[in-house]
């Protein structure tokens, strides 16, 4: 299994797409803080409320936890690890060297999610300096423990490497890239934004909610996120279910 | 010994029966071409075997083992399967060593492969922007990583100009001067005929054909061509012996039903000048238009 998430890596490393979307994720993610932070602490902390200024903790939580984007691109990774060797044919390849294709699949999850961890390093890291230079050029104190904003960056870095196991899942599960991409940004922007909305104790529950929990983002109607261990639990669940489904379907199917 | 056995492999696609009841052998240590037309089924077998298309019906195996049961495959087999298997923004090297590292491979066997293909200076380059034909050497490349002593070559002539066609017939020559057992398939007979050992021919996905290119031929009717000052006194000669000969020029004659081993050693005999002397090779093609005439269901895959 370590030889062949070492090659899922140097399959990563050999090619500019993680670079992409790494870039978007950063991008993405700058933006967003600099454009809240900028208008004074934004208003997007929470589901349903509007966050209060920098000085607060609220304000600055609202702040730190805009690593959406970091998590959302890391699923896109995971999507194109699968369907890209589809798309260009290296599946064959792939498939010729270890044709336990279980392994294989194990093997990109395993890969995905450690690139995903990066995706959610810069994100965290880019969130956590634009705030706090903010909040130093405001001349405001740092209003949350650096504990606390420590466990927002790990929760950040955690949840993305997670989503992007569910991409390689939904990458596997789907026959088209595009499909693929799509219903992850559908799912986490769309999908789950409505089921929160019209259910609000369901919200803790719904994975993509659940990582950006993890990350620090506060929940809409009082409801209280799940714990930290809990919510990483789920996400990962939700990989392996993904992960199960898949390897009835596409894995078994015939490479042509 | 045969080192690939295929046995009764039937391969339905929907509603196109892509290869039906198929059966034959490759004996270890020779260069068989799987011949056929576009669409009889050729790519689904090779796929078949190397365990990326799983069968109706029927076995193939590699060694006495289905593909997939092979202790590291690359180590055993090599395979060439299509051109485009490359991710474009790779660099030739880095795709090498990609498959070097699945398949527990040294590194450094990526600069002796690139070598090996003679693309060492573009080893740097992205793959992206190969020609079909480098595309074709580089998978050659990567099958060569592991020094299988088993190669599955499909279309591997596909892009390459007439120095690359002649090169991979060099190169397949001299796997088999070493040893390796070559399952080479192409929809022209031409293509393979001298590189080959035996031939496999389907159709429809069906076996018509398993022999040796000379019995193949056996049957055929041969035309050897000949031009020579002294056309009419070979003719005489010729039919004297009983050989069917056509006049087709002041100079050039067409001899039906002999070799044209026999019929130099009659020139020399009678003293006759020879200027020219061939075998017209497209009786060989006419034996595989014949058995591959049926018309046939589209390849699955």
């Amino acid at each position: 299994m370590t030889r062949s998430v070492r090659t899922e890596l140097l399959k990563l490393r050999t090619i500019r797409l993680p670079l992409g979307l790494l870039a978007t994720a950063a991008g993405l993610t700058a933006l967003v803080t600099i454009l809240g932070a900028a208008t004074g602490g934004g208003g997007h902390g929470g589901r349903h409320m509007a966050a209060p200024p920098l000085n607060t903790a609220a304000g600055l939580q609202a702040m730190l936890t805009r690593t959406g984007f970091g998590m959302l691109m890391a699923a896109v990774l995971g999507v194109t690890v699968v369907r890209g060797e589809f798309r260009h044919g290296t599946a064959t390849a792939t498939y010729l060297a270890t044709p336990d294709r279980v392994r294989v699949l194990i093997a990109k999850a395993m890969a995905a999610a450690g690139a995903g961890l990066t995706f959610g390093l810069v994100a965290a890291g880019l969130s956590t300096g634009i705030s706090l230079t903010f909040v130093a050029a405001k001349g405001y104190q740092v209003a949350l423990a650096w504990g606390t904003i420590a466990r927002f960056g790990a929760g950040a870095i955690l949840g993305s490497g997670l989503l992007a196991a569910v991409g390689v899942s939904l990458g596997a599960l789907f026959r088209s890239q595009i499909a693929a991409i799509v219903t992850v940004f559908a799912w986490a922007l769309v999908v789950e934004q409505i089921i929160g909305g019209l259910f609000d104790a369901a919200q803790p529950y719904l994975p993509y909610t659940a990582a950006t929990t993890m990350a620090g983002a506060t929940l809409g109607g009082g409801t209280s996120p799940l714990p930290f261990a809990a919510a990483a639990a789920l996400v990962a669940g939700v990989a392996a279910l993904v992960s199960a489904a898949a390897a009835r379907t596409t894995v078994q199917a015939d490479v042509s | 010994m045969a080192v690939i056995e295929v046995r009764g492999l039937t391969k339905r696609f929907g509603p196109v029966l892509a290869v039906d009841r198929l059966s034959f052998d490759v004996g270890q240590g020779t260069v068989v071409g799987f011949l056929g037309p576009n669409g009889a089924g050729k790519t689904t077998t090779l796929r078949v075997l190397l365990g990326l298309v799983r069968p109706t019906g029927g076995t193939a195996t590699i060694s006495g083992k289905a593909y997939t049961d092979l202790p590291d495959p690359l180590r055993h087999v090599g395979a060439v399967l299509e051109a485009s298997g490359f991710y474009p923004g790779r660099r030739a090297r880095d795709h090498l060593r990609v498959q070097a590292m699945a398949g527990g491979f040294d590194p450094a066997r990526a600069d002796e492969v690139l070598e090996l293909v003679g693309l060492q200076a573009d080893g740097t380059r992205r793959v992206g922007g190969f020609s079909l034909g480098m595309r074709q050497r580089l998978g050659i490349a990567t099958a060569m990583l592991g020094d299988p002593e088993v190669l599955i070559l499909d279309e591997p002539a596909n892009g390459l100009d007439p120095e690359g066609v002649r090169w991979l017939r060099e190169l397949v020559r001299g796997l088999a001067e070493e040893g390796r057992t070559v399952l080479v398939s192409s929809h022209l007979l031409a293509e393979v005929a001298q590189s080959v050992d035996r031939v496999v021919i389907i159709d429809g996905g069906r076996l018509v054909a398993q022999s040796s290119l000379d019995e193949l031929t056996a049957g055929a009717r041969r035309v050897v061509r000949v031009r020579t000052p002294r056309a009419q006194d070979l003719a005489n000669g010729l039919d004297h012996d009983g050989v069917r000969v056509e006049r087709v020029g002041a100079d050039r004659l067409e001899i039906i039903g002999a070799t044209s081993e026999r019929v130099g050693m009659l020139a020399a005999q009678l003293g006759i000048p020879i200027l020219e002397l061939t075998t017209d090779a497209a009786n060989l093609e006419d034996v595989f238009f014949q058995l591959t005439a049926t018309p046939t269901e589209p390849e699955g895959s």
